[in-house]
C-alpha cells in the first residue's frame, strides 16, 4: 500500500501517529478530562496469536499533538481484549483521582489507572464451569448508571453485572445464536446483535421479552458491531459480516433501515457515531478508509455519499470518536494508532 | 433539521480537489456553505468525499489474501481466535443455555424428548427434521399450544422461508385425530382448490420425528380475535366485515362441496395472511373436522359458536359451520361475541332470547339432549310446529333456570349479559356508531346494518334446514355489496318437486326422509352412536375406511339435502372426491404410523383415479352467480362452466353445447336413473319450467339446463357401473352407489373390498366428468366482483402482523374522500361503508398510539404505526356488481323503509379512484411524534421475536398463522 500520500498528514496540526510494537485491535479515549491534566488517557490493546496480550495506556497531548505511553501504565491481558473502556463518568467513580478501564476477553475485568501504576479490581467471571468458557464479544458500559456493565457473549447470553457489588444482575439468552455486541441505550434499556442477524432491544424492566428492531435480509447474516446514537438514541447502526454497508436504523421503523451507507469499498470494520452530533456518524473498513457521513433528511436516489474521507493506507480495524474530545477521531490500522482531528 | 442538505456541501459545492490535503482551504469554504449553530465536520485531515478511483494498487484485492478484519476474528471467529492464542481453550456450544419453548421443558417420555405432557420439547434452533426428505425445519419460536400440543414457527433454508409447524403429542388419540386433519387438508388442498383460491389454510408437508407428528403448513398471521382485541373489543368497520365474510364463505363453500365439516369455526380460527396486499385470511385449524357423512362426536365447537343442533344432540352438517359463521361475523360487527354462552343452558338461553324463537320441533322431538333445556308442554303436530318454530306452537318450552336447576340439581351458569337490547334487531340497529359520524353517513350505516341483520338472520338461524348454505349466503347483499331493499330470500339449493318424480325416493334405501316432513330423517343410528365412540377410538376406523362408512349416513345426507336444501348432491359428489385422503397430495408420510396410514393409502389409489375436476368442478360453481337458483352448478363440470363464465358476463349461460346435450337426450334417463337425478327434476321438471321459477330467471336457466346433460351423462355411467355392484345397496344412482360402495369397505380390514369397490364407483365417474381440467377456467372472484380486492389494495408488502392490521386501517382509510361525489344511492351506500370503516379505522390506529405509554402493546401494534414509507395511493373501487335488477323487482314485501335506498338497482357504479389522505396514517403512529424516551415504554409485550404474543387465551393453538 500506498503510505506517502499520507505522510504529510501525519506531520500536520490535525493528525498524531503513534506506533505500537503489536498490532492494535482494541482502544479507548478516557473521558476523565479532568483527572490527568494534559494528560487525555487512550488505552490501546493489542492483537497477538498468544495467551498474551498486553493493554497500554496512551497519553494524548492535544496541544503539543503527541501520543506516549505512560510509564507503568500497562498490564498483560489473557487474548486479545475485545474491547477496552473508561469509566463513563470518572467524575462519579468511587476513587478520586483514579480512573477505571474494563476490558473483555475470556472474562471482564476492571482495572484500576493510577498515575503511574495499574492494578487490576476485579475479574467478573459468571461461567458455570471452570474448563470451559464462553469468551465475551464485547461489553458497554452504561453512562446514566455507571454500576451497571453490560457483556455480550457467544454463549447467546448477555450479563448485566453491577460492577460496585460485583454480581451479576440479570443473564439473558438475548439471541439465537452469539451475541456480538451491545450496546446501551439508557439505565435499563439495551440492544444487542448476534450472529442470527438481528438487532434486539431488551428492557430490564421487562426481561421476557425484546423487540427485534433489525433482521439482516439473509437470516443468520451476523452483525458484529453495534452503535447507538447517544445524541439520539432514536438512531442506532450496525455492519454485517463481510458487507461494506453501514445499516443505520431507526428504532421507530423497525425492520426498514433508514439508510444503508455503502460508499467503503470493503467490508466495514468499525463505527462510531459523533459525540456532538445527532447526524453525524464515522465509519471505518478494510479499504482503509475512515468515512464520515451525515443522515440525509431525504435519500438520494443514488444512495448516500459520504460527506468526507480520510485514507489510512491500511485495513482500519478500530474507530473511536472521543466524547471528551469531539474533535478527535482515533482509528487503529496494522500496529498504527492516528488521531484526526475533524 | 433542516437547512443544510448534503449535497449542499458534499459533492457539488466542493468539486472534487482531489487529494486536497490542505485542510485549511476546504474547511472555510465548508464553513460558509455551513449554518453556524449546527456541528459539521471540518475539512482537515478528512478530505471530501470522492468515488472511489481505480487506480490500480486496490486495497481490497489486496485484503482477499490476507486474514479476516480482527472485528471478525473476535466475533465470528473468536472460538478460532482463542484457541489460536492458547491451544489448550476449550469451548462447548452444548453448555450453552438453551431457550426452552416448551414448558414444562423437563424431559421425562420418550426417552427425554418429551415432557410430562407428551409435548417435544422445542428449544431455539431445534431441526424437525423430514427425514424422508431431508428437509429441515429449524424451531424459531412458539406460535401456540393446544391439547393436540405445540405450533412452531420454523425456518426451512431450502425455501428461504418460514412455516408453522404443529407438532403433534407423542400420544396415539392425538396422533390419529392429527392424521385426519392431514388428511383432510391435503384433500382441499389439492383436490378442491388448488389454486388457492378458497382461504383455507395450505398443507406443506408432514412427516414423522422423534414420534411426533409434525405438520407444516403455510405461516399465517394474527387470527380475528387477536385483530378484534388489537381494535379493543369494538367492532370493525362493516366493509371489513364484509370483505372477511366473502371470504369465508368461500372457504365454507369449499368445505360444504367437499363434505367438510371443520366443527370448531370462530375468530381464533381465521387467521390474516401475511404479507398479502389484498386483506386476506385463511382458515385454519382442521384438528377437529371431520367428513359431514362421518359426523362421530357430539361434543363439537366451541361453545359460543355452536350450533343449536350440536348443543341439543342432534345430528348435524355442515350447516353448523354456517351457524358459527354467522356468530363470527356478528361479532367480527360488535367486537364481542354474540351469545357468549357461559354454559350451554346459558347459551341456548341468550340464543332464544336474541334471536326469538327456538329449534324446531322436529329437532327438539329427536335431539338426543333435548329433556336437558326443555320440557314437553303438548304435542302439536309436527308437521306443522316443524316449519314454525315458535315457543307458542311448539310442543316444546325451553326451561327456566328454576326449572333446569331442579332438573339437573344445580344452578345454570349465566353469564352477564354485554348487549341491553336484547334482540338481534336491537343489537344491530343500535349498536353505538362511531363518533363524529356525520347525519348522512349514520344513514348510509344504518342501511348497510339492515342488510347485514338480514344476512346474520339466515345464518344464525335455529332450523338448520332453513340456514343459508354458503353459496346462498354469498350471493346476499350484505356480502356482494348490492344495495339492500328487502329481506334476501335466497333461491333454494334443492328446489322442491312435484310428486310424481319424487316416487323413485322411495327406491332409496334411506333416501327419502324430509325434515320438512316432520319425519325425521331416520339416519340410521349413525349420529346416534357418536356419543359412545371416544374420539381416538373411532379414528383409524374412520381412516381406513375413511370416507368410508357411508351407506347410512350417506343417506342421511340425502335427507337432509332434500329437506334443507343442504346436503346438496354436491356433497356426495365430493365424497367421491374425498376418497382421495392423503394420497394425492405426493407428500411423504413417513411411516412410524402404525395401522391407521395403511387406510389412507389404499384410499390413495383410489383417489388417483378420481378426475381431478371433480373437485374442481364443484367448488367454482359455487361462487359463479347462476349457480345460485339449484346449486346445479355443483354438477356442472367445469368446462361447461367455463363456457358460461367465458360467453356470459351477465351471467347468462353458454348458448349450445350443453343445452343441446341438456336436451338431447337424457332427461329420460335421468328421472329414470339417478337420484339427485331426481331431484333435480323436482324443481325443474324440464329446463324451461326451470326458468320461470327462479327469481332472476336469466342466471339460472341455463345453467340448469348445462346440469342436466351432465347428469344425464353421468348418470348413464352410473347406471352401468350400479349394474355391476354386488351390493344390495346400490340400486339408484351412481352418487348413491358411491355411498354405498364405501360402506361396503367402511371396515378397516376390508381392503380389498375398498379397492374394487372404489373401482366401480370411480370408473364411471370418471368417464362422467372426462371433461374437466377446470382448473384455469376457474374465474377470479375479481372478474365478476371488481370489489373483492381493489378495496383494500395494501400499500406494502408488510410480513409484520400489526402492520397487517395497521394496513387495513389504511387502506381503509383511503375510502373516505370518496364519500360526497357519487349520485347514485347504491353508490352513496357504499361509500358510507368505505368512509365508516375509514375513520373506524382511525381509531384504532390512535388507540394503537396510546399504548405508547402503557404496557399492553404489542411491539407489532407498534410497528403499525411506524409504517413510514407511503407508496402508492391505493384505490378504493368500489364496484356494485351489476345487481340484477330482476331480482330487486320481484321482491314483494320491503321490510324496512329505507326510502330512498330501494331504487335504482342496477346503477353501475364505475369505480371511483380516490387518492388516499397519505398523512392520516403516518401519523398515526404512536411514536410519530416519540420523543427519545418513547419507545420504551411501549415494547413490552413481545416475545423475543416479532411476532405478537402468544395472547390468545381462548384459542388452541395460536395462529398457524
Amino acid at each position: 500500500m500506498d503510505n506517502s500520500s499520507q505522510e504529510p498528514l501525519l506531520r500536520s496540526e490535525n493528525s498524531v501517529t503513534y506506533d505500537c510494537p503489536y498490532p492494535i485491535y482494541s482502544m479507548a479515549f478516557s473521558s476523565s478530562a479532568a483527572s490527568l491534566p494534559r494528560r487525555r488517557p487512550i488505552a490501546v490493546g493489542s492483537f497477538i496469536e498468544e495467551l498474551n496480550n498486553r493493554v497500554d495506556i496512551l497519553s494524548f497531548d492535544e496541544e503539543t499533538l503527541s501520543v506516549k505511553p505512560i510509564p507503568g501504565l500497562s498490564f498483560d491481558h489473557p487474548y486479545p481484549p475485545t474491547k477496552l473502556m473508561f469509566h463513563p463518568k470518572p467524575a462519579a467513580s468511587l476513587i478520586k483521582a483514579t480512573d477505571l478501564l474494563a476490558s473483555s476477553g475470556d472474562y471482564l475485568r476492571l482495572w484500576e489507572v493510577r498515575d503511574s501504576s495499574i492494578e487490576p479490581v476485579i475479574t467478573l467471571n459468571n461461567s458455570k464451569t471452570s474448563e470451559f468458557c464462553a469468551p465475551l464479544t464485547s461489553f458497554d458500559w452504561n453512562d446514566v448508571e455507571p454500576r451497571r456493565i453490560g457483556t455480550s457473549s457467544i454463549d447467546t447470553t448477555c450479563t448485566i453485572w453491577d460492577i460496585e457489588k460485583g454480581v451479576v444482575e440479570t443473564q439473558l439468552i438475548a439471541h439465537d445464536k452469539e451475541v456480538y455486541d451491545i450496546a446501551w441505550g439508557e439505565a435499563g434499556v439495551f440492544a444487542s446483535v448476534s450472529a442470527d442477524g438481528s438487532v434486539r432491544i431488551f428492557d430490564l424492566r421487562d426481561k421476557e421479552h425484546s423487540t427485534i428492531i433489525y433482521e439482516s435480509p439473509q437470516p443468520d447474516t451476523p452483525l458484529l458491531r453495534l452503535a447507538w446514537n447517544k445524541q439520539d438514541l432514536r438512531y442506532m447502526a450496525t455492519i454485517l459480516m463481510d458487507s461494506n454497508k453501514v445499516v443505520v436504523l431507526d428504532i421507530r421503523s423497525p425492520t426498514m433501515p433508514v439508510a444503508e451507507l455503502e460508499r467503503h469499498q470493503a467490508s466495514v470494520n468499525a463505527i462510531a457515531w459523533a459525540p456532538q452530533s445527532a447526524r453525524h456518524i464515522c465509519s471505518g473498513g478494510d479499504d482503509g478508509q475512515a468515512l464520515i457521513w451525515e443522515l440525509p433528511t431525504v435519500a438520494g436516489p443514488n444512495g448516500i455519499d459520504p460527506m468526507s474521507m480520510y485514507s489510512a493506507g491500511s485495513e482500519i480495524n478500530q474507530l473511536q470518536w472521543s466524547a471528551a474530545q469531539p474533535d478527535w477521531i482515533a482509528i487503529a490500522f496494522s500496529n498504527k494508532l492516528q488521531l484526526l482531528r475533524v | 433539521m433542516d437547512e443544510v442538505s448534503v449535497s449542499d456541501n458534499g459533492g457539488e459545492s466542493q468539486p472534487s480537489q482531489l487529494a486536497v490535503v490542505g485542510s485549511t482551504s476546504s474547511s472555510s469554504s465548508s464553513y460558509s456553505a455551513t449554518v453556524a449553530e449546527r456541528w459539521r465536520p471540518r475539512q482537515m485531515v478528512f478530505c471530501s468525499y470522492t468515488p472511489f478511483l481505480d487506480n490500480g494498487g486496490k486495497p481490497q484485492t489486496l485484503r482477499v489474501v490476507v486474514r479476516r478484519p480482527f472485528v471478525t476474528r473476535l466475533t465470528k471467529e473468536i472460538v478460532d481466535t482463542y484457541q489460536l492464542c492458547n491451544p489448550r481453550f476449550q469451548y462447548s456450544e452444548t453448555l450453552n443455555p438453551k431457550r426452552f419453548l416448551t414448558t414444562p421443558s423437563i424431559g421425562v417420555l420418550n426417552d427425554g424428548n418429551d415432557n410430562a405432557n407428551s409435548d417435544l420439547i422445542l428449544t431455539v434452533n431445534y431441526a424437525l427434521v423430514n427425514l424422508d426428505t431431508q428437509r429441515r425445519y429449524i424451531v424459531k419460536d412458539i406460535l401456540g399450544h393446544g391439547t393436540f400440543g405445540q405450533v412452531a414457527k420454523c425456518w426451512v433454508a431450502e425455501t428461504n422461508s418460514f412455516v408453522a409447524v404443529k407438532i403433534i403429542k407423542n400420544q396415539p388419540a392425538y396422533y390419529q385425530q392429527a392424521l385426519v386433519e392431514v388428511s383432510i387438508l391435503t384433500t382441499l388442498n389439492k383436490k378442491f382448490d388448488p389454486e388457492d383460491k378458497h382461504h383455507i389454510v395450505r398443507i406443506y408437508d408432514y412427516f414423522v420425528y422423534q414420534r411426533h407428528l409434525c405438520i407444516a403448513f403455510e405461516l399465517l398471521d394474527t387470527n380475528l380475535y387477536e385483530l378484534i382485541k388489537l381494535n379493543h373489543f369494538r367492532g370493525l368497520s362493516l366493509s371489513i366485515v364484509q370483505l372477511f365474510s366473502k371470504q369465508i364463505l368461500r372457504g365454507l363453500a369449499l368445505m360444504k362441496d367437499a363434505g367438510i365439516i371443520h366443527c370448531d369455526l370462530k375468530p381464533e380460527n381465521i387467521l390474516l395472511c401475511t404479507s398479502v396486499k389484498p386483506a386476506e385470511i385463511k382458515i385454519i385449524d382442521f384438528g377437529s373436522a371431520c367428513m359431514e357423512d362421518r359426523t362421530v362426536y357430539s361434543y363439537i365447537q366451541s361453545r359460543y359458536y355452536r350450533s343449536p343442533e350440536v348443543l341439543l344432540g342432534y345430528q348435524y352438517t355442515t350447516a353448523i359451520d354456517m351457524w358459527s359463521f354467522g356468530c363470527i361475523v356478528a361479532e367480527l360487527f360488535l367486537g364481542l361475541p354474540l351469545f357468549p354462552g357461559a354454559s350451554e343452558f346459558d347459551l341456548l338461553r341468550r340464543m332464544i332470547k336474541i334471536l326469538g324463537g327456538q329449534p324446531p320441533d322436529y329437532i327438539l322431538n329427536e335431539a338426543k339432549n333435548t329433556g336437558k333445556f326443555f320440557k314437553f308442554v303438548g304435542s302439536v303436530s309436527h308437521e306443522e310446529s316443524g316449519s314454525n318454530p315458535t315457543s307458542r306452537s311448539s310442543a316444546y318450552q325451553a326451561l327456566t333456570e328454576e326449572e333446569y336447576e331442579v332438573r339437573e340439581a344445580k344452578k345454570p351458569v349465566v353469564g352477564k349479559e354485554y348487549f341491553n337490547h336484547m334482540n338481534l334487531e336491537a343489537i344491530v340497529s343500535k349498536y353505538p356508531y362511531r363518533k363524529n359520524l356525520p347525519e348522512e353517513d349514520i344513514l348510509k350505516e344504518s342501511q348497510v346494518r339492515l342488510a347485514l341483520l338480514d344476512f346474520l338472520r339466515g345464518l344464525v338461524e335455529f332450523d338448520p334446514a332453513k340456514r343459508w348454505s354458503p353459496l346462498q349466503a354469498s350471493k346476499h347483499p350484505f356480502v356482494t355489496g348490492e344495495p339492500f331493499t328487502c329481506p334476501y330470500r335466497p333461491a333454494p339449493e334443492t328446489p322442491r318437486m312435484p310428486v310424481s318424480q319424487n316416487v323413485k325416493v322411495d327406491h332409496h334405501p334411506a333416501g327419502g326422509h324430509w325434515f320438512a316432513a316432520g319425519l325425521s330423517p331416520n339416519v340410521s343410528g349413525r349420529n346416534r352412536t357418536w356419543q359412545n365412540s371416544p374420539h381416538y377410538q373411532v379414528l383409524p376406523y374412520a381412516h381406513a375406511g375413511s370416507y368410508g362408512s357411508l351407506g347410512s349416513l350417506g343417506s342421511y345426507n340425502d335427507g337432509a339435502g332434500l329437506g334443507s336444501s343442504y346436503g346438496s348432491y354436491g356433497d356426495n359428489n365430493n365424497l367421491l372426491a374425498f376418497y382421495s385422503p392423503v394420497g394425492p397430495s405426493g407428500m411423504n408420510f413417513y411411516p412410524h404410523s402404525g395401522p391407521a396410514v395403511r387406510g389412507p393409502s389404499s384410499d390413495t389409489r383410489r383417489i388417483m383415479q378420481l378426475p381431478h375436476g371433480n373437485g374442481l368442478g364443484v367448488s367454482p360453481g359455487n361462487f359463479v352467480p347462476m349457480s345460485l337458483g339449484t346449486s346445479p352448478s355443483q354438477f356442472t363440470p367445469p368446462s361447461s362452466y367455463g363456457q358460461m363464465s367465458s360467453g356470459s358476463p351477465g351471467h347468462y349461460g353458454p348458448p349450445s353445447p350443453v343445452r343441446g346435450n341438456c336436451h338431447g337426450s337424457p332427461l329420460g334417463k335421468v328421472a329414470a336413473v339417478s337420484q339427485y337425478h331426481r331431484r333435480k327434476n323436482w324443481g325443474y321438471p324440464g329446463s324451461a319450467q326451470s326458468q320461470e321459477m327462479l327469481p332472476s330467471p336469466h342466471w339460472h336457466g341455463q345453467p340448469t339446463e348445462g346440469i342436466f346433460c351432465i347428469q344425464a351423462e353421468g348418470n348413464s355411467n352410473n347406471f352401468g357401473s350400479t349394474s355391476l355392484q354386488p351390493q344390495p345397496n346400490f340400486s339408484v344412482s351412481t352418487r348413491r352407489h358411491q355411498k354405498g360402495a364405501s360402506s361396503t369397505s367402511a371396515g378397516p380390514s376390508s381392503a380389498h373390498n375398498l379397492v374394487s369397490s372404489s373401482k366401480f364407483g370411480c370408473d364411471p365417474k370418471v368417464r362422467g366428468q372426462e371433461t374437466p381440467e377446470p382448473s384455469n377456467l376457474l374465474p377470479d372472484p375479481g372478474d365478476w366482483d371488481p370489489n373483492y380486492s381493489e378495496e383494500l389494495l395494501l400499500q406494502e408488502d408488510n410480513s409484520d402482523v400489526s402492520s397487517m392490521s395497521s394496513e387495513f386501517i389504511k387502506s381503509v382509510h383511503l375510502g373516505q374522500p370518496l364519500v360526497s361525489s357519487d349520485p347514485f344511492v347504491g353508490g352513496r351506500r357504499f361509500n358510507s361503508i368505505s368512509n365508516a370503516s375509514s375513520s373506524h379505522s382511525s381509531q384504532r390506529s390512535s388507540g394503537g398510539s396510546s399504548l405508547g405509554e402503557v404496557s399492553s402493546p404489542s411491539a407489532h401494534e407498534t410497528r403499525g404505526g411506524y409504517i413510514h414509507s407511503v407508496t402508492k395511493a391505493p384505490y378504493f373501487m368500489p364496484h356494485l356488481v351489476q345487481g340484477s335488477p330482476s331480482r330487486l323487482g320481484q321482491q314483494p314485501v320491503q321490510r324496512f323503509n329505507h326510502g330512498k335506498a330501494t331504487s335504482t338497482p342496477g346503477a353501475e357504479w364505475s369505480h371511483a379512484k380516490v387518492q388516499p389522505p397519505i398523512s392520516s396514517f403516518n401519523s398515526g403512529g404512536p411514536h410519530s411524534a416519540g420523543g427519545i424516551g418513547m419507545p420504551w415504554g411501549r415494547r413490552s409485550s413481545h416475545p423475543v421475536t416479532n411476532i405478537p404474543p402468544t395472547y390468545r387465551g381462548r384459542k388452541d393453538y395460536g395462529r398457524i398463522a
